[in-house]
């Protein structure tokens, strides 16, 4: 081996990435984002309706 | 016979339905407004634009709101902007428009600053930048319906000046239709009040110019009064995405 350090160096860098990986997909792994989750939920829609009543008053700009 | 109230104050009309102490309900709004309108120089918003850059006690109040107002200027990305007020007053906006505006200025008018640079809070306590002029606006307006409604409890509808919120159901007017409303918030934001030839009083703060946007009117339905404000005056100034 004519340089030893250099190919320590370059052992270290790989096992480095590849723990890098293993970890990143072992956190990525327990903590699943719900894929069916809305894009965004729906807003509002139960507490808002249309009505066929008079209003007791009005929004307005003032 | 549903229990109302009818009165005036903020240059507006609020109303009141519903359970609780309604007259209470009014005199909190009265107590309110007069500690921070920009129109009565021993109001305490007065006194905060007047200190030169120097802290100001304040109410638990005032600093609720201007809380909110920091708020809102990050929920609208700067487009509602509580800092607007030299341009207000450089458009005529001097004084209650009952009284009619004053002249305009026009080359006086210039964009707000970023309000975090300008406005410093700390509990019970507030500073603003000796070169910024504050004005609460909508955003109080908004942030009062809230909290009356919180303090009033039960079955109410609280209305100040089309900023409301309902807590329970209730019947509401919006646009020119009905709708039944449930524990949410309402606002509506126009440039065709509060209008003067070709100025109006909701002033675009990248600009200090009323806003020309295009859009004349929105209407919001949210979960509090404040953020239907705030989205109202956002999409009123920032207009359509094209």
């Amino acid at each position: 081996m004519k340089d030893p350090r250099g190919f320590l160096l370059k052992v270290g860098a790989t096992f480095l990435s590849l723990l890098a990986t293993a970890v990143s997909a072992a956190y990525v792994s327990a903590h699943v984002k719900n894929p069916n989750a809305p894009l965004q939920p729906p807003v509002l829609s139960s507490s808002i309706r249309p009505a066929d009543v008079q209003p007791v008053t009005t929004t307005y700009a003032s | 016979m549903r229990p109302e109230l009818h009165f005036h104050a903020m240059g507006t009309t609020c109303s009141l339905f519903g359970d609780g102490d309604l007259l209470e309900g009014e005199r909190w709004v009265r107590r309110i407004a007069a500690r921070i309108t920009r129109f009565d120089e021993s109001s305490e918003l007065c006194e905060l634009n007047a200190a030169g850059g120097r802290w100001v006690e304040i109410s638990r109040e005032l600093e609720e709101m201007l809380r909110a107002s920091l708020r809102a200027f990050e929920l609208s990305h700067g487009l509602v902007n509580i800092a607007v007020l030299p341009s207000m007053l450089a458009i005529g906006y001097t004084r209650p428009l009952v009284a009619g505006p004053t002249a305009p200025a026009l080359a006086e008018a210039h964009s707000a600053p970023y309000l975090h640079n300008v406005l410093q809070l700390r509990r019970g306590s507030a500073r603003l930048a000796h070169s910024a002029r504050i004005d609460l606006g909508g955003i109080a307006k908004g942030w009062m319906a809230d909290r009356l409604s919180e303090l009033l409890g039960g079955h109410v509808l609280v209305n100040l000046g089309g900023d409301l919120f309902a807590r329970g159901e209730w019947p509401v007017g919006i646009a020119g239709e009905t709708y039944l409303l449930r524990d949410v918030g309402v606002a509506t934001s126009s440039t065709r009040k509060r209008r003067w030839g070709e100025l109006h009083h909701v002033i675009d703060p990248r600009t200090g110019l009323p806003a020309a946007s295009g859009v004349e009117e929105v209407s919001v339905v949210a979960n509090t009064a404040f953020e239907a404000e705030v989205f109202a005056k956002t999409a009123l100034i920032g207009g359509m995405l094209r």
